[in-house]
């Protein structure tokens, strides 16, 4: 009894992990451009995508594949920002969500135009489990433990002293007031979403070796779970992001465990509309930022 | 110079007001065209009619009371298995199932709305968006009455009884017929709620909400209303979609008919209860009518998005009032409504 709980949590740690990674890249896109982008899932996508192409095809190995996967998905995103998310600076809401939804069906379509819509399989990583007294979990998983780790610090570290994270956070409190000491927002919302989406295509490789399938239509379950972790985390909030995503992970583990896995991906959308009712502002914040 | 006084009103291209006779040849247009066209074309002219009621409460949304939701596909679901569990349980006919349908929706707008609407632009949206999730995750999982992803199948053709006389529309064609009057019926009570003072105070909040509630528009009110209404509006699409189409399903409740409720109304322009029939004509029917591949038209419908929100924020309704004006012959007056 002791020993499942314990590996319910360990595999919520894992999961929350992967949508910690994936989140955080989305939260900071919001702190810039005060827009949800509805099409971030879809890099997550994309990234899968890139390893798993290169694997199957040319038969590179699993630590080469992620970056493939993450730096075809930042040129890809490269351009996207240069010609759609550069544009949003400054738009009223509604635009951004309309014009993030479209991405999100090009972006979606096309991969599933290209390579079928058909389930495909991720075989890579390393899936031997490993054991701590009766507990089980695979290497993978604690790999994407490791990880979440390595990654949040770098964007501590990242947004505390490098002169980019700084403008990245002067930005996010006032966009008039950075174009008026010479900050370029453009490079900087550009800068931003390239890395967000970054980490969203790895997270995206992260996993699939634990998912196994790669499929063109899963981003957009990425997508809606990734909204209930940003309002928890209190949108733009870097640290309350992993927070909120350990609790998501968590409690889908558990509710998967023992209620049924069919009523696991309810949990994000039951949470996103009680934070939105409720604390609107997010877990740890006091008030509204925005 | 010498030029302009000896013709003095021909620069005009036209000056007759075109606009009757061109409404009545519309209206025969679309009352005959299932006589010359073909099936698969006039069964794309059926799904763009369906698709038209989901899209006018969409557009007393975004349109008329300046919220952007995402939950008509839900609406339209609940509509869609209304009608279906209706059908195969009591047996009870269309009209009925149809009506209940509305009701539904509308009973079920209740409760989502009170609180969604206290919410604002992004977390509006999402909320709304995760009505779909939460609808699709109960079609999906809520076996016993829903049958899941099977879905629930043999829903019979739209059957009209009047006393001892009865009439079902079984072929492309009579659905036509069903589906042209329930738009028009739908676009009729439409245009009625815009025209009203009631439409009128919805455009007053869409513009500024606090100073239509400083001049005493009960706010609150009216944008439940309108949240109710539009729901009832896309019961109404569900419900007919069900019965033509036979089946309820939680495909229903996918990226798909969202996303085209919005390309409607956004395409059509947002506003405008003429922009809307034209956008299901043209994105839906269009579409479907070509058969373009499932895929190939999604990444058409998102690059249409990215036009709307960068180049078109107005839809394409600005150049059909134009266009419009031109058949009026008021091509010189710029800028008249």
């Amino acid at each position: 009894m002791m020993t499942i709980f314990l590996e319910q949590i360990l595999n919520g740690i894992s999961t929350g992990a992967v949508y910690a990674i994936v989140a955080v890249g989305m939260t900071m896109i919001f702190g810039v451009l005060r827009a949800i982008n509805f099409a971030h899932g879809e890099y997550y996508m994309l990234g899968t995508f890139g390893g798993w192409f290169v694997i199957s095809t040319i038969g590179l190995p699993y630590p080469a594949a992620v970056i493939v996967g993450v730096v075809v998905t930042m040129a890809i995103a490269y351009v996207i920002g240069r010609f759609v998310m550069q544009r949003m600076i400054g738009m009223p809401e509604e635009g951004s969500v309309v014009a993030t939804l479209g991405i999100a069906l090009i972006l979606q379509n096309t991969v599933i135009l290209v390579f079928g819509g058909g389930y495909k399989f991720f075989s890579a990583g390393y899936i031997e489990p490993v054991f701590f007294g009766d507990i089980g979990i695979a290497q993978q998983r604690l790999l994407i433990i490791a990880l979440c780790i390595a990654v949040f610090v770098g964007l501590e570290l990242l947004v505390t002293y490098s002169r980019m994270g700084k403008a990245m956070r002067a930005v996010s409190q006032n966009v008039e007031a950075c174009a008026v000491v010479g900050i370029d927002v453009r490079t900087v919302v550009l800068s931003t979403f390239v890395l967000g989406t970054g980490l969203a295509a790895f997270s995206g490789i992260l996993t699939a070796p634990v998912n196994v399938s790669v499929y063109g239509g899963m981003g957009e379950i990425i997508t809606f779970k990734t909204l209930p972790i940003i309002v928890m985390g209190g949108l733009g909030n870097v640290r309350g992001t992993l927070v909120a995503a350990m609790i998501l992970g968590i409690a889908e583990s558990f509710v998967a465990g023992n209620f049924g896995l069919q009523y696991r991906d309810s949990v994000g959308f039951v949470t996103l509309i009680l934070m939105l009712l409720w604390r609107p502002h997010g877990l740890f914040s006091a008030r509204a930022r925005f | 110079m010498t030029d302009s006084s000896s013709i003095p009103a021909d620069t005009r291209p036209q000056t007759r007001d075109l606009r009757t006779p061109v409404s009545i040849l519309l209206f025969l247009l679309a009352l005959c065209s299932p006589l010359f066209l073909g099936t698969y074309a006039v069964h794309a002219l059926v799904i763009a009619m369906i698709f038209l009621l989901p899209a006018h409460g969409l557009n007393l949304l975004v349109g008329y009371t300046g919220m952007l939701s995402l939950a008509q596909a839900a609406f339209f679901g609940i509509g869609a298995y209304c009608a279906a569990l209706m059908a195969t349980h009591f047996d009870t006919s269309f009209p009925v199932n149809l009506l209940a349908a509305v009701v539904l929706a509308m009973a079920v707008a209740v409760p989502l709305g009170i609180p969604a609407l206290q919410l604002r632009a992004t977390s509006f949206v999402m909320c709304t968006l995760g009505f779909v999730i939460i609808t699709q995750a109960i079609a999906k999982n809520w076996i016993s009455v829903t049958r899941g992803d099977m879905g629930l199948s043999g829903l019979p053709k739209p059957t009209f009884s009047l006393g001892g006389l009865s009439w079902t529309a079984s072929t492309a064609q009579q659905s036509y017929y069903v589906a042209l009057g329930l738009a028009a019926l739908a676009t009729f009570v439409f245009w009625l709620i815009v025209r009203s003072p009631a439409g009128r105070n919805l455009i007053a909040i869409r513009e500024n909400e606090t100073l239509a509630e400083s001049l005493g528009v009960p706010t609150w009110r009216y944008r439940l209303a309108a949240f109710v209404l539009a729901a009832g509006f896309a019961g109404a699409g569900g419900a007919l979609y069900a019965h033509y189409i036979s089946v309820a399903s939680p495909l229903m409740f996918q990226t798909l008919y969202t996303t085209t409720m919005l390309i409607i109304v956004l395409g059509g322009g947002s506003g405008s209860i003429s922009g809307v029939v034209i956008g299901s004509i043209l994105f839906v029917a269009l579409s479907e009518g070509l058969r373009i591949a499932p895929e190939l038209r999604m990444i058409a419908y998102g690059a249409c998005l990215l036009l709307l929100v960068f180049r078109f924020p107005q839809g394409f309704a600005p150049y059909l009032s134009k266009l419009w004006d031109r058949i009026g012959g008021q091509t010189r007056k710029e800028g008249s409504a």
